[in-house]
């Protein structure tokens, strides 16, 4: 069964640009905001770029430690989408 | 005693493990340990497209169907396939490839070769196994973790192939002149790349049953009596180490084929799905820059017949419409069946004289609308603008991910 919930939502997050580090943790999300709840992610799954079009969409897979989030950064409208999630088991 | 090339290895092989599947478990941290799998659009018989090892120890197979799947774990999480994703772990092993020597070969989206001859200087002493080594650890730091690669060392690209294969999965293994007979008594022939059910029952009709018994095989028999050609001798000297395959394939024929989702005889759920079809066979067309001759259309049925059709034209085309039309003549005279896979492609291709002026005013007209659609579709993703014919055809069919050469993975990408 496919586990992923689709979401679409636009949602605040707090990012964190490095000046220091390996590629793929150059730009990594830290906290999102979505409804009421504040989730901190601590884990890092991958970073991927993807168009729509001729627009350059970032796709972060982030993770809580329990549930995964997949959130998009769209580098002209600068609007981050909480796309979907897949909820893991504690 | 065999002939053996003694030669220094110098053939690397680069073989993502499960590689969609571990690219999903990569990005999804929840699912790692888990048996998963991937399939290009979840329906109720999809197939299991990439299976994580997980999901493999425990008996599923690619190609297995989603029920059967469910039937051996009913736990199995299933995701839909995600090009973007796969094409960045591409690209990333690309550059780390490149890095040893710009002679690198992609052989599929989850393989590749380097080739170190005339790069020994780059080694500083250090061997090709402490290269695997560190690729495998920088794989793990530039793309993600949970990443795990296969490295095989060869003289020539079976052998390293053959290497990349054999310690599954995180594997390192070398193999020459020191260690090939011992690699080829432990292997059964079908074992062997590029070996499988047909040419396996070809061997053992001369009495070839085992991978020891082809290495003592005679390069006469081989060529005349097994292959009956000069695969005979290519056969021959590959199992030997020396490099058979290190050569460019020129392009024979483009197209597209699809598993029909709800096999059916009816020509409105049918048509619109060829023209889809058509339609992608065209853009690769363009995309390789070449025109066709010829087109043919086959069809497989429900029942297990097969029906094959083809059709050389005077002039060449490469144009959706004209394709469509063409393969449209063809499959009008299918016989009557419900259809389970379909396909299209086209030959005899030419390069593209698109460039050439014409001297006849409706063919720069169809030059130009199709310019001026392709440059939409490239500005805005494939498919913003296509044909009326196609439209439920393009709701129906997923496009797929390009298993064997990725030289459309780029035009793929345009439709995410």
């Amino acid at each position: 069964m496919d586990p992923t919930i689709v979401i679409n939502e636009k949602v605040d997050i707090v990012p964190i640009f490095r000046g220091h580090a390996s590629e793929i943790m150059l730009c990594v999300p830290w906290k999102m905001k979505y409804g009421i709840r504040e989730i901190v992610f601590t884990k890092f799954g991958m970073r991927h770029p993807t168009a729509k079009g001729k627009r350059m969409i970032h796709v972060f897979d982030v993770s809580d430690g329990v549930n995964d989030y997949r959130i998009e950064f769209d580098a002209e409208r600068l609007i981050w989408t909480l796309v979907s999630m897949v909820e893991g088991t504690s | 005693m065999y002939g053996i090339n003694k030669e220094e290895a110098l053939i690397m092989h680069i073989d993502l493990n499960s590689a969609f599947a571990t690219a999903e478990q990569q990005a999804h941290p929840s699912l790692r340990g888990k048996p998963m799998g991937v399939t290009n659009r979840i329906s109720k018989e999809c197939c299991v497209i990439a299976a994580s090892y997980e999901a493999k120890a425990i008996g599923i197979k690619v190609g297995m169907r989603r029920t059967e799947a469910m039937a051996i774990c009913p736990t199995f999480i299933l995701l839909e396939t995600d090009p973007p994703k796969y094409n960045a772990v591409y690209q990333k092993l690309i550059k780390i490839m490149l890095t040893y020597s710009d002679k690198i070969k992609m052989k599929s989206i989850d393989e590749g070769i380097i080739d170190f001859h005339g790069m020994e200087h780059i080694l500083n002493g250090r061997t090709l196994e402490d290269i695997g080594y560190e690729i495998k650890q920088r794989v793990k730091d530039e793309i993600g973790d949970w990443m795990k690669i296969n490295v095989g060392i060869g003289t020539n690209r079976f052998l390293a192939k053959e290497a990349a294969g054999w310690h599954k999965p995180d594997g390192l293994d070398k193999i020459d002149h020191t260690n090939l007979i011992s690699y080829y008594k432990d292997r059964e022939l079908t074992d062997l790349s590029g070996i499988a059910e047909r040419y396996g029952a070809r061997l053992n009709s001369y009495g070839i049953m085992t991978a020891m018994d082809f290495l003592k095989a005679p390069e006469y028999m081989l060529k005349k009596q097994v292959f009956k050609s000069i695969n005979g001798t290519y056969w021959y000297q590959r199992l030997r180490g020396y490099e058979m395959d290190d050569h460019e394939t020129s392009l024979g024929m483009v197209g597209r084929q699809w598993v029909v989702k709800d096999p059916s005889d009816k020509d409105e759920y049918l048509l619109p799905c060829l023209s889809f079809l058509c339609e992608t066979t065209g853009m690769k067309l363009r995309y390789r820059e070449v025109e066709a001759r010829g087109v043919a259309v086959w069809v497989t049925y429900q029942n297990g017949e097969y029906w094959h059709q083809r059709r050389m034209h005077k002039s060449t085309f490469y144009t959706n419409q004209e394709i469509y039309r063409r393969a449209l003549e063809l499959f009008n005279k299918r016989p009557h069946g419900i259809v389970r896979t379909m396909g299209i492609y086209t030959y005899m291709l030419t390069t593209s004289q698109v460039s050439q002026l014409s001297m006849f005013d409706d063919i720069t007209k169809v030059r130009n609308i199709t310019k001026a659609v392709d440059e939409i579709n490239d500005y805005y993703g494939t498919f913003t603008v296509y044909a009326g014919t196609s439209l439920e055809g393009k709701k129906i069919i997923k496009q797929k991910i390009p298993f064997g050469g990725t030289e459309y993975f780029e035009l793929l990408l345009k439709s995410g």
